[in-house]
């Protein structure tokens, strides 16, 4: 047999790391070794059952802590130092001799800890942790009731048993309850858990300009860009737009206020929910090119990209339609002056190549194929390491290494164009995608940020080009379908658990409610149903009706219990507690427990109960106040 | 329920009669009643010399009824009990000369010794409550209730009552020994067979009679607990070691002798309690054990079965 003190000690340690395991990763160096040292202090001292500090020590420890956090929190970083706090006081109380109100008390700030812990992320393994806690927590309740009674007490494995169940049913009871509600319970226009969200940065990717010739290899990252839900797409149109650069300063290409233009979007358009990831950048990514996005506060500009107005940071959902062709056709010119600025310091190699593409072919088609077939046989290949670097990156990679990544193709591609004289610019953004058959969307990665070349073709309009595809080894590196292997396929479906929780859960606000609600609506009303049918739906609805009440009636004894059973019950109770005596119900006559008792207040009450139940009669509402008054003056206290 | 002048008298016999001269003895004195009070019969079965006709005795003088004894004997006759027309030589007829089962409580001591003529004419006197002798039939004394006696251990030279027969008692118990205070206190004190002689009369053969007809009429029975008592004798129907269960007959007595229970428990209407408490004594010996389960306490089977069979409570 198992104390409960000890149980109770085992149980406190697994609550308090079960909120602190989530809250660790984002703890400061000073509150996190101070959880590890309490815990470590904690268990050892409960094994040598030694306390040689005594919690007012502790107590006055923590009070300047306290006020040297007290005074590090401001609006800027609100969150730390109460985080920090926190932490501190759970390894307090680990530290420090147990009661049973310390107990209750690390208890409380072990469920602190996991809720504030959601400030920082709230992944579906937060729902795990507090269910986790949540029953643990009930158990130590019901624990910690006999062990106030008496510390050194032990319990059969039976009773362990019905402690367990009971702390495992108010979770049991209540997670339906808390899937029934979460849709229904009215929502903020802002979802609410992302409200005190701390921005994450992320790294790498697709970032805010295109500068090739930064560092000799880029490396590789798996992190999560966006989720874009939509049926399946051809690889090969995977595009995804993010932002244009088309300001050249150096080697690099930069973002610029593009001058009006109109461009003509085709009515039908690819439509596509995206999830992006939370980060610093404000584009709005979609399937290139996007001719709808509906969010509000985001802004379209003239060079068909669309931007987020609103604080970063936040967890986002839009929907977007967008034009899959690759051209986009505009109505009237465009400026061409500002699509042909060129950079001041221009290497004369460059220069020199693009005169000798001017002069070979009259127009801009003409200048653009020519171009084309010089990357095509140049021998370019494709590479992440082993870069060029410096001012004169772009010159090294078009005619010494060549080799390099999509930012040096479309760079040095859109630069040889406006030397050339045809309008072009940069687009940075995504390419490709792993298609998530369970989840229905594809999963775009930090690793796929890519770079590519819009032309502007006169009658045409803008062309994509992707210079990158012209390297020698482009089929090896962006090659086709690969066979998805198992830890592949695993990672999708984790992925899509994930995607599912963000789309349920975290982004769910009160325009996407009221869009369940019309779904919901527009579902129930679009039920078509034969005319015979529809003629018979109010009478099934009434057979219905009718059977259910019928059967309630049939089972009322089973659904309501009557007054009188719901006395004896009680009597039952009564008697329990106030005789000890086990009432054996069913088994022992009324006569018989009055009997038992001697009471004259018991023999008061069963003489007007059997009178009447063994006359066949219900009791009258006079008989029942009267038993009612015998057994709220408590039968022991009855005068004989 | 109003406690009414009959059922203190009542009453009073079991209270006097438990608390003076008869300790110990409550419960059997309490089944004779209930035997007195519903018409019925009551088969004592226990060794000689525990006090049952002590018991019948103390009845008859508590209740001011007439008292008669039969001493069974293989050679008794049937018109030793219920008597024979003699030869009156003064005014030259016949005349009846009614025998001891002419009174209002007959003891009728070793009832399975006589033989089964005499059990057969006896038991038919119980039941019809009237004695044929010679073409004139003479209505025997109401109340009436016989007290049969038997000796279990005692087998040879006997005529066991057969099935049928004890069927016709209401009731049949025990005695048992009296407990050690009680016993030591009745071997100081000496036998009381001359004490009860003189037990005033504490009731009036009218009081008896107008208790009977609360008994039969007044005290109700409620559905509830004629399902229970249907309960009871549906499970001794199919129960593994009954060959043969409760008939409908003993169903009928179990409810009058819980009427005469409730009417005891100063109650106007029977309880469950009222049905399991007297439920051993008016149907274990009605039980038809299968052979291979003979020997097997009816009491202790009975029981089972009653305590397996959930008592109405609502």
């Amino acid at each position: 047999m198992v104390s409960i003190s000890s149980l109770i000690a085992i149980l406190a340690y697994a609550i308090a790391l079960c909120g602190i395991t989530p809250l660790f990763p984002w703890l400061e160096i000073v509150p996190r070794s101070a959880v590890v040292i309490g815990l470590a202090a904690g268990i050892w001292q409960d094994r040598t059952r030694a306390w040689p500090v005594k919690n007012w020590m502790f107590n006055a420890a923590v009070v300047p802590v306290f006020l040297f956090y007290a005074a590090q929190f401001s609006r800027a970083q609100p969150i730390q130092p109460v985080v920090s706090i926190l932490a501190i006081m759970l390894a307090v109380r680990l530290a420090g001799p147990k009661s049973g109100r310390y107990y209750l008390q690390s208890a409380a700030l072990s469920l602190f800890c996991l809720a504030s812990s959601s400030l920082f992320n709230l992944s579906p393994v937060f729902l795990l942790y507090l269910t986790v806690m949540l029953v643990l927590v009930a158990v130590l309740m019901v624990l910690l009731t006999f062990y106030s009674q008496d510390s050194g007490m032990s319990l059969p494995p039976g009773d362990y048993r019905k402690v367990l169940a009971a702390g495992l049913l108010m979770p049991v009871v209540s997670l339906p309850l808390l899937v029934l509600f979460f849709p229904l319970l009215p929502r903020t226009p802002l979802p609410l858990w992302n409200f005190m969200v701390v921005p994450t940065t992320r790294s790498a990717g697709f970032g805010d300009s295109v500068e090739p010739g930064r560092s000799q290899s880029i490396g590789e990252s798996r992190v999560l860009a966006f989720r874009a839900e939509m049926p399946r797409q051809s690889q090969s149109q995977l595009y995804w737009r993010g932002a244009v650069f088309s300001k050249p300063k150096g080697t690099s290409w930069e973002r610029s206020a593009a001058p009006a233009e109109e461009v003509m979007y085709p009515r039908r358009l690819v439509t596509q929910t995206i999830y992006p990831e939370p980060g610093s950048s404000r584009a709005l990514l979609a399937l290139d090119a996007p001719g709808r996005i509906s969010l509000t506060r985001s802004k379209r500009s003239p060079d068909g990209t669309y931007e987020w107005l609103g604080p970063a940071g936040r967890r986002l959902t839009y929907s977007a339609g967008s034009v899959v062709t690759g051209i986009l056709p505009t109505r009237g010119g465009i400026d061409r002056d500002f699509y042909l600025k060129l950079p001041e310091k221009l290497s004369p190699r460059i220069r020199e190549l693009a005169g000798t593409i001017r002069s070979q072919a009259p127009s801009d088609a003409g200048r653009l194929e020519k171009l084309e077939l010089f990357f095509r046989n140049g021998g370019f290949s494709y590479s992440r390491q082993g870069l060029p670097t410096g001012e004169h990156a772009l010159e090294l990679f078009l005619f010494e290494s060549r080799q390099g990544h999509c930012e040096f193709f479309a760079s040095s591609f859109a630069l040889l164009l406006r030397s050339a004289g045809v309008p072009s610019r940069v687009v940075g953004g995504y390419l490709g995608g792993e298609y998530n058959d369970l989840g229905g969307y594809y999963l775009v990665i930090e690793d796929m940020a890519h770079a590519w070349v819009e032309a502007y073709i006169e009658g045409k309009g803008w062309v994509r080009i992707d210079p990158s595809s012209f390297a020698a080894n482009a089929g090896t590196v962006w090659g086709g379908a690969h066979a998805q292997s198992p830890m592949l396929r695993l990672r999708l479906m984790l992925d899509s658990l994930d995607h599912s929780w963000n789309r349920m859960v975290i982004t769910y606000d009160s325009d996407r409610q009221v869009e369940a609600a019309l779904n919901a609506g527009r579902r129930f009303q679009g039920i078509k149903v034969s005319g015979f049918l529809s003629a018979a739906i109010p009478y099934l609805l009434l057979l219905f009706l009718v059977a259910g009440i019928s059967a309630m009636f049939v089972f009322r004894s089973r659904i309501f219990i009557s007054r009188e059973e719901r006395l004896l019950r009680r009597f039952y109770r009564q008697i329990e507690r106030e005789y000890d005596l086990p009432v054996q119900r069913g088994k022992q006559g009324l006569f018989e427990i009055v009997a038992a008792s001697g009471n004259p207040g018991v023999r008061a009450f069963v003489d007007i109960y059997a009178g009447a139940v063994y006359r066949d009669r219900k009791l009258t509402d006079d008989e029942y106040e009267q038993l009612l008054l015998i057994m709220r003056q408590k039968f022991r206290e009855t005068p004989s | 329920m109003t406690k009414t002048h009959n059922h203190t008298a009542i009453t009073d016999i079991l209270g006097v009669l438990s608390r003076d001269h008869l300790q110990g003895k409550e419960e059997v004195l309490r089944l004779s009643l209930i035997a007195l009070l519903t018409g019925g019969h009551i088969l004592i079965e226990d060794l000689p010399g525990l006090g049952k006709t002590t018991i019948a005795l103390a009845l008859a003088a508590a209740t001011g009824l007439s008292f008669g004894r039969v001493q069974c004997t293989s050679d008794l006759l049937p018109s030793d009990i219920t008597g024979l027309s003699v030869f009156n030589r003064e005014e030259g007829r016949f005349i009846f000369v009614p025998g001891p089962v002419f009174s209002n409580i007959v003891l009728l001591d070793e009832i399975n010794r006589a033989m089964p003529r005499t059990q057969s004419a006896m038991l038919e006197a119980m039941e019809e409550r009237r004695v044929t002798v010679e073409g004139v039939t003479h209505h025997l004394p109401d109340p009436f209730i016989v007290f049969a006696t038997q000796n279990p251990s005692d087998q040879s030279g006997t005529f066991p009552l057969p099935e049928s027969q004890l069927d016709r008692f209401l009731i049949c118990t025990g005695i048992g020994y009296p407990p050690e205070h009680l016993e030591k206190m009745i071997i100081a004190g000496g036998g009381i067979r001359e004490k009860i002689v003189n037990i005033a009369a504490i009731s009036t053969t009218g009081d008896i009679l107008s208790a009977r007809r609360i008994v039969g009429h007044d005290v109700f029975l409620s559905e509830k607990v004629v399902s229970y008592i249907h309960a009871i004798v549906a499970a001794t129907r199919c129960h593994s070691m009954i060959q043969t269960g409760l008939s409908t007959r003993a169903a009928i007595s179990l409810a009058q002798a819980a009427r005469a229970s409730a009417f005891l428990e100063g109650r106007d209407f029977v309880a469950p309690e009222d049905v399991k408490r007297i439920a051993q004594a008016v149907c274990a010996h009605r039980l038809v054990m299968r052979s291979e389960h003979e020997n097997v306490d009816r009491g202790g089977v009975l029981r089972a079965i009653v305590a397996t069979i959930p008592l109405p409570l609502v």
